[in-house]
This record gives structure tokens, sequence and C-alpha cells, in this order.
């Protein structure tokens, strides 16, 4: 029972025990499975390097699919319409599209790495790394508490425990299935849970959508909707939904650590195939679940407590029957699972491979049995972190699309650094630090934008788009290209922009990191006569374990 | 848009889910098979 009257149908304490329980209890299973005594050290950060293309393409889908971009796409649908759910979760799954054709080049260059930051670290030196892991752990750290977050939230609205309760449940049983085999154990439960929650989107919309009325409610309702509301094209929902994603597309694939884990766990010939299918099916469940948004906007429901974040559920629990209840609750229990173990993974790897691996260990002295411990300790230290931050209930969603907006200023140094040999470590320190110096600001709204300051702003946000746009096509197509597309983007965005778009201090923001960013980033590069040996990567990155990480291949080595 | 079309427009996405669904469990299985095939560990 919530405050406004709004009265939710709740599961019973012992259904929700035994729904904890299947779920929990048989993604433990699936981790004791392939769990050893000892495990392999690289193994536990990116299982060997050569995973297939289902378990990487589940675990890729799993991952990115979390209980706040359910949320979120609905939240859209419901605020800006028709258009709402695309222009969330469309952006969101480029993300992973765009990233690939980088991701091969990473892997090409460092085939052997566990995190980004440790290539960068390799082509750069330490303050490069530690500034890429930083955002990492922060990213990390704020979505795994989003997760927990989200799961106290589910319990409280559709069972009779507390909040508390709730997180409480969701943390233990997130951190008992991969406190012992770490990555491993995430890919592999990622496959159960994509079934779990693609399987109930296939079952959930239709059944929703059709007990709410059909078809009839498009004709019903449609007086519930504004112009803008009803606009498939709406600009409303594009410039503060859609372009800021936009902006985001490389930011959040570059300053996320499960990103790169699984670009270097998947098989490399297998990395376009893998990708691909995660964009198409990440976007097409948040999408899908987006239109449970757009069908309460049709239908005049008003969310709980105001809350937008009760629409999702509010929606099951007054159009789904007791069972198919219980499979919205395993949806929504997956989404934030499969993206918390994730989580878990990435921040055990930096602290091995970043903190551990690279700064505390004495070079080549690595021991991969205090690595594992290390990996194990950071686990556990990052689950009770964000139990104290989720107690909280702080609106961290907010928090990650500052981070987000953020990450822009990384993307160019970062992604120049795998292909132009000439980008020092002073360049890339310098241009992201300026960048962050300048967005700050830009994004609070601390510097007035009356009068011409408005139009310079503007002015370095048609550069930021440039940027933006030529990064997005030089992955594709190589450098000749991505100058036109940039040229070209910013050029005709220009008229539309010049004057105006300081108004979006999100977008505005974003955009000007990319621009200081790249052009500062360029500017103290291309005089550099030192040119980078990328071989040299290969030489400074390699295992950490030498132990086998499987059975057959001991048996082989002992045979041999 | 018309009402069908709205129709087609939120029914469409779990028809692709459900495909995408299908060639990830297939991806799934094929590497099950391939892992027992020569004795090691799916991951």
């Amino acid at each position: 029972m919530v405050d406004d009257g709004v009265e939710f149908y709740q599961l019973g304490a012992w259904t929700v025990v035994a729904l904890f329980v299947l779920f929990y209890g048989g993604t433990f299973l699936m981790s004791a499975f392939i769990g050893k005594k000892n495990e392999n050290a690289d193994g536990y950060m990116t299982a060997g390097n050569k995973i297939g293309f289902g378990v990487s393409a589940a675990s890729m889908t799993a991952t990115w699919i979390w209980a706040s971009s359910m949320y979120a796409s609905a939240t859209s649908g419901y605020t800006y319409g028709i258009s709402g759910p695309i222009h969330y979760g469309l952006w969101g799954a480029l993300m992973i599209l765009f990233i690939y054709p980088f991701g091969r080049r990473i892997r090409k260059v460092a085939p052997k790495a566990h995190t980004l930051a440790e290539v960068m670290r390799a082509r750069h030196g330490k303050s490069s790394q530690l500034m890429l892991a930083g955002s990492n752990v922060v990213g990390s750290v704020i979505s795994l508490t989003s997760n927990f977050i989200a799961g106290g939230a589910l319990v409280a609205l559709l069972s009779p425990f507390n909040f508390q309760q709730g997180i409480v449940a969701v943390a233990a049983g997130v951190l008992l299935y991969t406190l012992w085999s770490g990555f491993r154990a995430s890919v592999l439960t990622d496959f159960a849970q994509v079934v779990a929650m693609l399987g109930a989107v296939v079952i959930i919309i239709p059944v929703v959508f059709f007990a709410a009325g059909g078809p009839g409610m498009f004709e019903s309702g449609a007086a519930n909707l504004s112009a803008e509301q009803s606009n498939f094209f709406s600009s409303e929902a594009f410039l503060n939904q859609g372009a800021p994603y936009i902006a985001a597309v490389l930011a959040y694939a570059i300053g996320n650590q499960t990103i790169a884990q699984r670009l270097f766990a998947v098989r490399e010939d297998l990395i376009k195939k893998t990708f691909v299918t995660a964009t198409i099916g990440y976007g097409a469940t948040v999408i899908g679940i987006g239109m449970l948004g757009v069908m309460a906007l049709y239908l005049g429901i008003n969310p709980a407590e105001g809350d937008l974040n009760n629409l999702i559920p509010q929606m099951a629990s007054t159009y789904l029957g007791p069972i198919l209840l219980g499979v919205f609750f395993i949806m929504i229990l997956g989404s934030l699972s499969s993206t918390a173990d994730s989580d878990l993974s990435a921040l055990s790897a930096i602290m091995m491979a970043d903190v551990y691996g690279q700064n505390v260990a004495r070079k080549g002295k690595a021991s991969p049995k205090t690595m594992l411990l290390i990996g194990r300790i950071s686990m556990v230290v990052a689950t009770a972190a964000g139990l104290y931050f989720a107690s909280g209930r702080m609106n961290i969603l907010d928090l990650l699309v500052f981070v987000g907006a953020l990450w822009g200023a990384l993307v160019f140094p970062v992604l120049a650094s795998f292909y132009w040999k000439k980008v020092t470590n002073k360049a890339f320190t310098v241009s992201v630090l300026a960048a962050l110096a300048v967005f700050i600001p830009v994004r609070f709204g601390w510097i007035s934008m009356d009068g011409a300051t408005g139009y310079v702003f503007d002015a370095i946000s048609v550069v930021g788009i440039g940027v933006v746009l030529g990064l997005m096509a030089f992955g594709f197509f190589g450098l000749r290209p991505a100058l036109g597309v940039g040229l070209a983007g910013a050029v005709l965005s220009a008229p539309f922009v010049m004057g105006f778009l300081h108004d979006y201090e999100v977008l505005t923001g974003s955009l000007v990191a990319y621009a200081i960013s790249t052009v500062l980033c360029y500017l103290m590069s291309f005089r550099n006569k030192e040119e980078f040996d990328f071989a040299l990567i290969q030489q400074r990155i390699g295992d950490y374990d030498q132990r086998s990480m499987q059975p057959a291949e001991a048996a082989a080595a002992a045979r041999s | 848009m018309t009402v069908f079309w709205l129709t087609v427009y939120v029914l469409i996405w779990p028809v692709i889910v459900a495909g995408t669904l299908a060639v990830i469990c297939r991806g799934f299985f094929r590497d099950w098979a391939e892992a027992r095939r020569e004795g090691r560990r799916i991951i």
C-alpha cells in the first residue's frame, strides 16, 4: 500500500522468499558448476579471452539491460509520448554498437589486457591509467548502488517486506554467486538471466497491452496526449532525451569497464557478431518495456506517490495475475542482478590489475593468489559501499547522468591513443582535466549564458557535435570519411545551435567537454616528433597467472 | 499514427526480442556442444 491510495497487488511473503531462493539458488548452482578450488587470476578477470558467441552475446545483453534502464524507458514514454522509449532505448543500444569497431582495434593492440585503464598505462603511464580507472570505479559503484535501490524498491512495492530487507537480500544474493569465480560466474549466469528477462518481456508486453484494452486505448485515450507527445518526431523528446544520449553514446561505452571486460573476453573474431546481437537485444527489450509508459499515458494513469519509477511495477500489479506478476518480479531481479554482478566483476578487475598488479606489486612479481584475494575483498567492500549508499535512497540516477556526461572528456584522448602514435601522456592528462574544468561550471549553470558568452559556448558546442559525429563515423569508416562527417555535422547543425543550445545545460556541458578535450589533445600532440610503437603494448601487458584455466588444457600440457 | 500502426509499434518489440533470444540460445547451446566435444568447460 502506498501513500496516495494507489493499492498494489502484493505477492505473499513465502512466494517472494521462494522466488528469491529459486533465482539466487539457481544462479549459485550455475556458478558452482564452473567453480574451481584454485581459480585462475586472469580467468577471474576475463575468462581466458576466448568466450563463444552465445555466452558473450547473452552476457553483453544482460549486463547492459538493468532495472534503471527499464524504469527510465517507461518514464521517457510517459513523459515524452510515443517517441520517448525510442529516444531512450535506441541511443542506449547504439552505445554497444558504436564501441565494437574500437573494441576490435583495442583487442588487436592489447589482446591480453584485463581493463582499459591497464592499456592506458602501457600506452601513456600512471596518470592516464588512474584517471580512467577512477572514472570506471565511480561509474560502477553508482550503477551497483542504483541496482540495489531498484531491488529494494521492487520488494517494498510488491511484497510485505520493506526496502532495507530488499536491498540486503539482493546484495547478498549477487555476492553469493559472484564472489568465488568472479567474471566467469557473472558471464555464465548472464545466460540464465537473459533468458528470464527477454522471455518475460515477450510475454508481459502483449498481456498488459490486451488486458489494458488493446488497440481501443489509442482511441479512448488520445486526449491524454499533448501534440508533442503524440508526434513520433517530437523535437521536445529529441532535445531533452535523445540528443544528450547521442552525445553520451561513446562516453558511456568508454567509461564503463563492464563493456571493456567483455571486449577482452569474447573470442576476437566474434566481437562484431556479439555486439550487433546485443545491440538488437538491448534495444528491443528496453524500448518494448518503455511501451508500458506509453500505455500508461494513453490510459491516464498517474504514477503512485508521483514517482515515475513506480510506473512499471504499478502497470504490472494492475494488469498481471499472480503468476505473471511472479514472472515480472524475476524479470526485474534478473535485470538488476546481471548488471550488479558485472559491476562487482569490473570493480574487482580494476583493483586486481590496475591497483595491485601495476601499482602495488613489484614489476612482474604480482602473486596470482594475492590478486584473487584482492579481487574477492574488493567485491565484499563494493557490496558494502553499495548497500551504504542505497540505504540513503539518494537520487543516484541523476548522478549517473552527470558522470556519463563527464566521461565525454575522456573519449577522444582514450580513442586517439589507440590509433595515433603522437598522443602523449601530458596531452591526455591536460586535455581531460581542462575539459572537466569547463564542463562542471557549464553543467551546473555557474556561468551566465547571457549575451556573447552564450554564443561562445554555442560555437564550442558546434565543434563538439562535429567531434561526436566524426568519432562515431571513424570507428566504422576510417579517418577521411570521419573528417567529412564531422565537418558536415558541425556546419549543418550550426544554424540550429547558435543562439539556442546554451539553454540546454546538460547537452551543452557534454558537447563542450568533447570539444575542449579533443582540440587540446590534438594541439598538444600534433607537433610531437616521437612516435609510439604499438607493439610495446603487447610486450607490457600479459597474463598474471600462468596456471591453466581449463582441466583439458592442463592434462594436455602434462602429457606433452 | 493510426490505431493500426500504433498497435504494430507496441507489439513489434516483443517479436524482435523473441527472435534475438532464439539467436542467443542457439549460440549458447552450440558453445556448450563445442566445449563438450573438446572436453572443457563452457567458460
